[in-house]
């Protein structure tokens, strides 16, 4: 199986503050790994550099195939890869980040339309059709403001899907949501998962961690501890630092 | 009721001692002044003066065989001002009941002459109207309006142009220098705004400067400025003082529309960019499509109050020698004849900025109620 993101001695900085260190990370197609740790280590960092939201200064980082250039390149113009790679990777944050001032079906079909120049018929077609797959397809007309806050986040997965991305990054994609709210987005993962798209996941919701992800990878103070299969991981950590996270995070 | 206006201005009016004196001192005060007023506006003022100045306050000293010009440019811009309304308050039957009320009472109060006069002010509200009308209930119609508004503007120009941009006066004008200081500055503010957060340091530093030497110093020396300095670097062009004025008040006020402009985008979280970058959208399509209809929604209320700013600054083109609304009432007084009537000219004058003023300000209070409910 071939992989499709690479990390290999990774390293990024805020000014004097070392966020992620030294990090060798890689996850083939077809792979699920889930991303665990507490707040501040890092977790956010690591996924959003795999799609350039973040600029890393030094190491290397394949995906998809392109080399993702350092900072120093960035700045210097050297962006053509960015395109490509974001192009092949969807993502989902927290705060869902929808468009407020379109509707459900514009949040959908503005990427592709733009991106990729489908027609508007062709755009909506799949709109409608991933919206059906999120259960939202009542909803296609109204906007973002309109619906709940799952409902938001399933619309802003479906936004992902429509750009046929080889690679989905969710970054605690159900934090910021009631916890009635929480398992219809799970369930929409779990499908994603079932149907064998790569995924990697930042989350809190250890149980389906456990269920869905292929590996798991302990990050902490910016330095990854342990990757593990889920149960191996669960059940008997070999880190010291990650038994007593699970043993904190577990105890509720 | 009585008991209600009693309560009210107990509330209102003597709640405490301090207000007890005010109320006494400061009402009956405004009560002299208004029938002093309303006896003078009654009995002693001759307003004969005003139907006759008309026209000069209207549109200066363009030739009267010319007038017609001046009516297809009024029809043009009541058509554009009809669209900008329509672009956010829907049209109702009621509304042209109030437009039909409109050209009655400028009928009755500027007692205006001949049938063809009747028919022009008729033919510019139902304009109004109509498009105003078409852009409420046609909202693919809107994408036009930009372009639609500069090709306005442009035919203006060319219809106004032939007797010479020299005698281009009186409302007309300061109407013309709002409306045209409006439109241009938008696209060149929002310019200097997304500049002054450019990557490049260079260009980032060119707005930066720019913004802050336009707020930094008086519009009447920008225009002064520009007046002069257009005979000097554009020798062949030779600019009217009309288009020279309009290029001062533009240069000036595209700082102020830029900062308001930069206010509004960073309104927008960084969330929204983030989304668009990771679906892959080029940093032109994401400024255009996302960041800039999100921040200008923020904006658009300072933005109508800075055309009424526009408009309440036009009055200082008088120091390149305009003839602008408040300028063509001094020139009427300055008639020998008329030299007796500053009080009723300077009354006209004074209604007619207010009536303007508190035109635009009620419609930035409604669009920012509009866009507060809109934005839930
Ligand atoms: N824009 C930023 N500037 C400076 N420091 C930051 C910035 N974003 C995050 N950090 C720091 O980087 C570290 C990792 O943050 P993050 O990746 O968001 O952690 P997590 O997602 O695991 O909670 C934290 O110590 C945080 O304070
Ligand atoms: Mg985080």
């Amino acid at each position: 199986m071939s992989t499709i993101v690479e990390m290999k001695t990774l390293n990024k900085f805020y000014g004097s503050h070392h966020v992620l260190k030294n990090i060798d990370l890689s996850v083939a197609r077809g792979e699920v790994v889930v991303v665990i740790g507490a707040s501040g280590s890092g977790k956010s960092t690591l996924i959003r550099c795999v799609n350039g939201l973040e600029m890393y200064q030094n190491g290397s980082l394949l995906v998809d195939g392109y080399p993702m250039p350092v900072e120093e390149d960035r700045l210097l113009g050297g962006e053509s890869e960015l395109a490509a790679i974001r192009k092949g990777v969807g993502m989902v944050f927290q705060q869902f980040n929808l468009f407020p001032h379109k509707t459900v079906v514009e949040n959908i079909t503005i990427a592709p339309m733009r991106v990729h120049r489908k027609s508007k018929a062709e755009a909506e077609a799949t709109a409608l059709r991933l919206l059906d797959r999120v259960g939202l397809k009542a909803h296609a007309h109204k906007y973002p403001g309109q619906l709940s806050g799952g409902q938001q986040q399933r619309v802003a997965i479906a936004r992902s899907l429509a750009m046929e991305p080889h690679l989905m990054l969710f970054d605690e994609p159900t934090s910021a949501l009631d916890p009635e709210m929480i398992g219809e987005v799970l369930d929409v993962m779990r499908e994603l998962a079932a149907d064998g798209m790569t995924m990697m996941i930042v989350t809190h919701e250890m149980g389906f961690a456990r269920e869905v992800a292929d590996r798991i990878v302990y990050i902490d103070q910016g330095a990854i501890l342990e990757i593990g299969k889920p149960d191996a991981f669960f059940d008997n950590p070999q880190n010291e630092r990650a038994r007593a996270f699970l043993a904190r995070v577990l105890k509720h | 009721m009585i008991a209600r206006s009693l309560k009210w201005s107990r509330h209102n009016l003597f709640a405490k001692p301090f207000d007890v004196l005010l109320s006494l001192t400061v009402i009956p005060g405004v009560l002299w002044l208004i029938w002093q007023i309303a006896g003078w506006a009654l009995t002693v003022a001759q307003w004969d003066i005003i139907p006759q100045s008309l026209r000069v306050l209207m549109i200066g000293i363009f030739p009267v065989d010319q007038a017609w010009r001046t009516w297809v440019a009024a029809m043009i811009i009541a058509a554009l001002l009809g669209a900008a309304l329509g672009c956010v308050f829907a049209f109702r039957g009621r509304h042209a009941g109030g437009l039909l009320l409109v050209v009655a009472v400028a009928l009755v109060l500027t007692g205006t002459k001949g049938l063809a006069n009747i028919l022009c002010v008729a033919a510019l509200v139902a304009l109004f109207g109509l498009s105003w009308a078409l852009i409420s209930r046609v909202p693919a119609a809107r994408r036009g309006l930009v372009p639609a508004s500069f090709v306005g503007l442009i035919a203006i120009f060319a219809v106004m142009a032939p007797p010479g941009a020299g005698l281009w006066g009186g409302l007309l004008l300061s109407i013309l220098l709002t409306l045209v200081t409006a439109v241009v500055t938008l696209p060149i503010g929002i310019l200097l705004a997304f500049g002054r957060r450019s990557r490049f340091s260079s260009v980032r530093w060119i707005c930066t400067a720019y913004i802050e030497v336009m707020r930094s110093v008086p519009l009447i020396m920008v225009v002064y400025w520009i007046w002069i300095l257009m005979p000097v670097l554009t020798p062949q062009l030779n600019l009217a003082d009309v288009v020279r004025g309009m290029i001062g008040f533009t240069l000036f006020y595209s700082a102020y529309v830029a900062e308001y402009v930069r206010s509004g985008l960073q309104a927008v979280p960084r969330g929204q960019t983030e989304a668009a970058r990771s679906l892959g959208m080029s940093e032109f399509d994401i400024n255009r499509s996302i960041v800039l209809p999100q921040a200008l929604r923020v904006v658009v209320p300072p933005l109508v109050g800075n055309v009424l700013d526009i408009f309440n600054t036009a009055p200082l083109v008088f120091i390149i020698g305009l003839t602008d609304f408040l300028r063509a009432g001094q020139m009427i007084l300055a008639n020998p004849q008329y030299g007796d009537r500053t009080y009723e000219v300077y009354s006209f004058l004074f209604l007619t900025y207010f009536l303007v003023g508190s035109l635009i300000t009620f419609v930035a209070r409604k669009l920012e109620k509009h866009l507060a409910r809109g934005s839930r």
